[in-house]
């Protein structure tokens, strides 16, 4: 009895193992994960170490920016998951997360205001207001390219968009917007992407 | 020999468990902690229900994540009698897990702040938090903020200084409470050690009381689990 308890347990221990953990990404349904390359680009006062982007200025003209462009993707979907903590930040208008379109250009991009206590994305809708500072906040983005793009704030639908066809590439990190100052200390953490 | 169906038996229970990762099934048990309790309302709303009764409670955070194991990602910090929360417009057909859990720690006595007319703002950035050197501190594990000043520095910009007695603190929460409304609520998380940090304000903050406390968060409840339906 003992010996086929073991097995039995050898058996359950195996199934545990081999039980089917729920898919990492969201919107479930063909996605594979993939690792796109990236160049880092520093402009102006914008400064990069690994994950953490800063703009030290707080000039409110020129290119200042601190940011990872990942490569260009020209079809099907693409699914962008990260977290980012704004440490401090003394401006305004710092867009930390952009779905470039290469004719278009900047077709999506999130911004924060108010040094960190508002989101808000291209054209200025405004998807949060009163945020903590320093708080850990998720986005997942998925892109139909051509069709639909959906941003999720902490879990939730906060903005979608129709769009062109491609080619697109994602951006991230912290940019000066037209309209934006000041300087911004952001960390990031938790970058995946998905593509189907 | 009546040991073994009962080792199998607790084996297959936590096959099911792993099994309704992925499935619509009750929250799955958990440590001593607030009793959570999920309600998908609509094929993407899910509503959260706890009871709480930790009396050592000064607020509650409730945390998502769309796996098993986390990551957990802070939703937000309610009061303590709050006992209810929806989480709105989610993400379709994709596994939601949530946990809730107590924060503790005193805090400081608060500050009130009028916003006066400034100009310019302070050199450097001015908002970043940092620990500077201060002999008043009194330590103790989990000790109130002590000695809190608000400074204005900006037109929208507060410089908030306190003694930090803590010495087992998880990090620091800063409240702010506009006038005309009856609630602290939480509008920044700060490292352990920080003792001076700068706040941009809303418009609806010219007038307001900030406070602080050193906080450290309790015990987790059980993990609830739903998943949304959708197209």
């Amino acid at each position: 009895m003992r010996r086929r308890l073991v097995g039995g347990l050898a058996v359950l221990s195996a199934l545990v193992l081999a039980a089917p953990t729920a898919g990492a990404e969201v919107e479930p349904g063909g996605w594979g994960s993939y690792s796109p390359g990236f160049s880092v680009q520093e402009r102006g006062c914008g400064d990069v170490s690994d994950l953490t982007f800063r703009l030290t200025c707080s000039t409110a003209g020129g290119d200042q920016r601190a940011e990872r462009r990942y490569t260009t993707y020209t079809s099907g979907s693409r699914q962008f998951e990260g977290y980012f903590r704004i440490t401090s930040m003394s401006g305004s208008r710092i867009s930390l997360k952009q779905t470039f379109n290469e004719a278009d250009g900047p077709f999506f991009m999130l911004a924060v205001e108010r040094g960190g206590r508002l989101y808000a994305v291209h054209g200025g809708t405004t998807v949060g207001t009163g945020a903590t500072v320093g708080a850990t906040v998720r986005i997942n983005t998925v892109h139909d390219v051509g069709g639909t793009h959906r941003t999720y704030v902490n879990g939730s639908l906060k903005h979608t968009v129709s769009g062109p066809s491609g080619p697109y590439y994602d951006k991230f990190g912290a940019y000066r917007t037209d309209s934006g100052a000041g300087q911004i200390t952001v960390e990031r953490s938790g970058i995946r992407f998905w593509r189907k | 020999m009546r040991a073994v169906p009962a080792a199998l038996a607790a084996l297959v229970s936590m096959l099911t468990a792993c099994g309704s990762a992925g499935a619509d099934g009750p929250a799955d048990e958990g440590p001593a902690g607030p009793d959570l309790s999920a309600e998908l309302v609509t094929p993407t709303d899910i509503a959260l229900r706890w009871r709480a009764g930790d009396p050592a409670a000064a607020a509650y955070v409730v945390e998502f994540a769309t796996e098993p194991g986390g990551r957990y990602t802070i939703l937000e910090f309610l009061p303590p009698d709050r006992t209810t929360f929806t989480h709105p417009d989610l993400i379709p057909r994709t596994p939601f897990y949530y946990r809730v859990r107590p924060v503790h720690g005193p805090p400081s006595s608060p500050v009130e702040v009028t916003m006066t007319p400034v100009e310019g703002a302070p050199p450097g950035d001015w908002t970043a938090p940092r620990a500077v050197p201060d002999d008043r501190a009194r330590p103790e594990r989990l000790g109130a903020p002590t000695n809190l000043t608000a400074e204005v520095v900006a037109a929208d910009g507060v410089r908030f200084s306190w003694t930090d007695n803590a010495t087992a603190e998880a990090g620091f929460l800063l409240e702010s409470r506009p006038a005309g409304t009856e609630e602290f609520r939480v509008v920044a998380v700060l490292d352990p050690d920080v003792n001076t940090v700068g706040l941009v304000t809303l418009p609806e903050e010219r007038v307001a009381a900030y406070r602080l406390r050193a906080y450290e968060l309790g015990p987790a409840s059980n993990v609830a689990h739903r998943t949304t339906g959708g197209p």
